[in-house]
This record gives C-alpha cells, structure tokens and sequence, in this order.
C-alpha cells in the first residue's frame, strides 16, 4: 500500500515534469498549420520534414559543438578550480574565511544588468570576446560560487577521521585530499557537475553579449526562429529536442554516484 | 611544528588562489563600473555629457511607486516559487532514494526541465497557456472548468509564472539533496528502523535535520537566482499584464537597455545586490554556515 502510494506521486510527478516536454516533442512532429491548431491536437499525420531541415541545417550543428565545447569546459575548470576552494573553506580556519566564502558567494548576487556591459568592454580590450575560452571563462565566473558552496557542505559532511589516519600515515595535505577526500565526496561532484554543465549549456544572456557571431551556443542560436512576426515552432521545437540526447547522454554518466550506498559502502 | 604551520598555509593558499584570481578579475571590474554609473546620469543617449549627480537616482528610484511595486512582485515570486520548489524537491528526493526499484528513468525524467533549451521550453509554455488554442484550456474544458486567460489575467499571471518556475528549478533541488542523501551514513537509518520508527518519523527527525545543510544551500542559490528571474518573466509576460509581473530585473533592464539609462538601471542594481547581501548574510548566520564547523587538527 505504501509503496504504492510512493510510486503513485512519484509517476504524477515525473507526467508534470514531463508534459511540456511531450509538447514540444508532440509539435516537433506537426506542420506549422497543426502546431497552432484549434483546438489543439493530440492524434495528427506525424511529419519528420522538421527535423530533415534542423540535421541538414550546418548552422544548427554549429550550435551544438559551441554549447558543447563551452558546457564542458565550464564543467570541467569549474571543478578543477572550485573542488579546492571548497575543500579548504570546509576544513580549514584561517583569518577571514568567513568573509572570503561569503564573497565567494555574493559573485553570483550581482543583477546581470551590472555585469554584462562591463564585461563586453572587458573582453573587448583583452580579445577574447566572441570565443569559446571567453565564454568558459565567464561561465565558470558564474557558477564558481555554486560549486565552491555545495561541495563545501558535503566536505563537511564527510567524517574527519579518515583524513587525520592519512596524516598520521604520513601523508601530506595534497595527497589526502586528491586521494581521500575527493573520491569520498564524489556523489557531490556527480550532483554539482551536472548542475554546471546544464547552467553552462542553457545559459543565454551572457552567450548572447559575449559570443552571438562566432561562437553561438545552442540557446542563443534557438532563439534566432523566434521572429518579429512568427515563431518558427517547427524548427524551435525539433532542434531542442535534438539537443536533449546529448545532455541526456552527459547526464546519464555523471548520475552513477548518486545511486545510493555506492560510495559510503566502499568506505566503512 | 613551525615546518608543519608553513605547510598548511602554502595548502590553503594554493587552493584558493585560482578561484580568487579569476572572480577577482571577473567581479571587481563590473562592479566598481556599475557602482560608479549609479552615482551618475549616465545614458548611452548623450555619452558626452555624464554628470556626478551623487545619491539622486537612489533618491528618484526610493520615491517612484513603479520601483516599490517591482520589489514586491520580485518578493511574492521569489518566496512562493522557491518555497514551492523546497518542499517538492525535498520530498520527491526523499521518495526518489527509498524506492527499491530501478529509478534512473525517473531521475532522468525528473532532470528534463532542467536540460532542455530554457527558450524552448519557455516558448513551449506561452503556446500551452495560450488561452484560445492552448492545451491547459483544451483540459479546463473537458473537466469542466472556466478557461483562464493564465499570462494575461491579474488574477492568474503571477501565478503562472510561478508554476513554471517550479517546473523548471525543482530538479535543481532535487539534484543537489540526492547528492547529500547518497552521501549520510546509512546508521542512523538503521539504528531508527530497529527502534520502530515509521517513514514519516524517519524523514521528519532524521532526513530533514541531517539533509538540512543541503537543502538550506539549495534554497539560498535558488532564491538568489529567483530574485534575478529574467528570461522566463520576459517571454512569457514581459511583465504584464500593466507591470503586475514586473520584477526589480525586468524594471533595471527596461532603463538600461530600452531607456538606455544606465545610470539609473545601475543604481537598481545595486539596491538589488544590497538586499540580496542582507537577507543572504542574515540567513547564513542563522544557520551558521558562514564558517567550516569544525576543522583539522
């Protein structure tokens, strides 16, 4: 009866979040006369001259390799560079920790409008703007304080003890911490690496003033069929369903730590 | 000992130095820029002639009902969609972990707002909610219900707008408290088990209070994002119906790119950085996350 009732909400849920989804898939498949039909329709001819236009179209392809080279790159310097910081803050007291983590975390307060123009005549003057190393760059300044403040809490939650034992091995601070500390704290990489690679990947403003013409990410580019006048839905709607597979894709193999007892069973 | 002190330090500051230089050299510039602006009448309209005119935008912007209104939407929004967001992601993160069964069809489906292209999904829902051809009036008919205009009724836009926030962002909490429920230990699970307790009192006294440092990070990041909310608000209302969905962002966004104000769209910036800083620095002393809780040796 329990577990029942637990799968009920589970699936009611997982139809709420996946409705519109199924909406733009069920449009990605109509001729623009049936994607605005009234009333709107469930059963229809299905069509596949949308996503024929969006795989032979080279410039959404473009999309897709900047969204990728800028995603992942996010990702991994965004890591490479947080799981540090976060690892020192959670384990270590020095003169202004305190203050240096809520700097950290206040980057991420600052409106965009205030960034934005500043930023664009930045990375005018050193070159880097309309390239992808700009766009990592600006992609990890945004999502630093968010890796840097969760892997942070999950240090802290890993048991200290295992850390000190690696000391008095004899063991220095660098080695415990690439060869404890990180694989223990590996389900929050698999959570805070999926969240910036999906920050990076749907993120537009800055794609938008800091790239557009060389370097187009996919949501800028997605958002070149919204017209004036007309909103090309067939297109919009196939080409973001074909961008799902990869993200999926990268979802998928970073979710394996998340499974429950994975890590905490090689441990104890 | 003194070997040992001279060690650690090199440690700590090899660790943080390259985040420190790249949000130094990525956050000072903006900054200083931005504040600086605000203290002039800066327009893009007539560059040449800027002028220092001091505290006078923060005076107008304090005595303009339009900036008072845009606080208060930005509030109700932030608070009922991330207050919506906790409580799902919490509790289906809390489902999501004890079900036995295979679930990585439905963690993947449950990450889907989260993936797909927000432009298009947010496109996607401007066509669901459209009142005459949408699909949320096709069903309020069937179950009998009145159509809503949705986006451009006072009544229902804010409303809606929260409920597509929620879609979107409650995988992100999601996410982030599978992480720390993949990562407790699983004795005190145990241990409460043995002694009788039901799921709900599992979750109520134990779940809650160990995942506590994840969720309250999670509600931090998500009302600081909330209180920024552009993209959705500007697509599917624009901040109508009048400016009853306008939000502080929208508002500094219309002076600094439609009015080309940038003077005063900074000055709203900065007031916007301001309340965020407080409610922030309130929030993380309360639950003491400012500092690590216990540290090395």
């Amino acid at each position: 009866m329990k577990v029942l009732a637990r799968r009920l909400i589970l699936y009611i849920f997982a139809i709420w979040s996946f409705f519109p989804l199924y909406w733009l898939l069920n449009t990605s498949f109509k001729t623009s006369k049936d994607a605005l039909s009234k009333p709107p329709t469930f059963i229809f001819k299905p069509i596949l001259k949308n996503y024929y236009e969006v795989i032979s179209n080279n410039q959404v392809w473009g999309y897709f390799f900047d969204s990728l080279i800028v995603a992942l790159g996010t990702t991994f310097f965004g890591l490479l560079i947080g799981i540090p910081a976060a690892y020192v803050l959670a384990r270590f007291k020095f003169k202004g920790s305190a203050d240096f983590g809520f700097w950290i975390l206040s980057t991420r307060m600052t409106p965009p409008i205030a960034m934005l123009i500043p930023f664009f005549i930045l990375y005018l003057k050193i070159g880097i703007l309309d390239t992808h190393i700009g766009l990592i760059i600006a992609h990890v300044g945004l999502n630093l304080s968010i890796i840097v403040w969760i892997m942070r809490s999950f240090y802290e939650e890993l048991p200290m003890e295992i850390e000190e034992a690696s000391y008095v091995d004899g063991s220095s601070f660098f080695q415990t911490f690439y060869k404890i500390a990180v694989p223990l704290s590996l389900p929050g990489i698999s959570a805070v690496g999926i969240i910036t690679f999906l920050f990076s990947w749907n993120e537009f403003l800055f794609a938008l003033v800091l790239g557009d013409s060389v370097v187009r990410t996919a949501p800028v580019g997605l958002y070149g069929f919204v017209g004036y006048q007309t909103i090309y839905w067939g297109q919009l709607s196939a080409s973001a369903s074909l961008l799902l597979i990869p993200v999926l894709f990268f979802v998928f193999l970073f979710q394996k730590p998340l499974i429950k007892g994975l890590t905490f069973g090689s441990y104890k | 000992m003194n070997q040992f002190k001279k060690e650690k330090n090199k440690f700590i500051i090899l660790m943080l130095m390259p985040a420190t230089i790249l949000l130094l050299g990525l956050t000072l510039f903006p900054f200083v820029v931005s504040f600086i602006l605000s203290f002039t009448d800066y327009s893009l309209l007539r560059p040449g002639q800027t002028k220092f005119i001091f505290l006078e935008n923060y005076i107008e912007l304090m005595k303009t009902k339009d900036f008072w209104i845009a606080l208060r939407v930005t509030v109700v929004f932030t608070v009922f969609a991330v207050a919506l967001q906790v409580v799902l992601g919490v509790v289906l993160a809390n489902l999501l972990h004890n079900e036995n069964a295979n679930v990585s069809f439905l963690r993947t489906i449950y990450l889907l707002p989260l993936a797909i292209t927000p432009i298009a999904a947010t496109f996607t829902f401007r066509l669901m909610f459209n009142p005459s051809l949408g699909v949320l009036n096709y069903f309020m008919k069937i179950l009998g219900f009145e159509p809503q205009a949705w986006l451009a009724s006072p009544s229902t836009a804010l409303f809606s707008l929260i409920i597509v926030d929620t879609w979107q962002w409650t995988p992100f909490i999601l996410l982030i408290c599978l992480g720390g429920l993949a990562s407790l230990p699983n004795e005190p699970f145990e241990a409460a088990k043995v002694d009788g307790a039901n799921s709900f009192q599992i979750f109520y006294k134990i779940t809650v209070p160990m995942l506590y440092p994840f969720i309250s990070l999670a509600l931090l990041f998500r009302s600081i994002d909330a209180f920024k909310t552009f993209d959705i608000i500007y697509v599917l209302t624009s901040g109508g119906p009048g400016i009853l969905t306008r939000t502080l962002n929208l508002y500094a966004f219309k002076h600094g790119i439609e009015y080309l104000s940038m003077g005063y769209a900074g000055s709203i910036a900065i007031v916007m950085l301001i309340i965020t800083i407080i409610v922030a620095q309130i929030f993380l002393r309360k639950n003491k996350l400012l500092q690590a809780k216990e540290t090395l040796r």
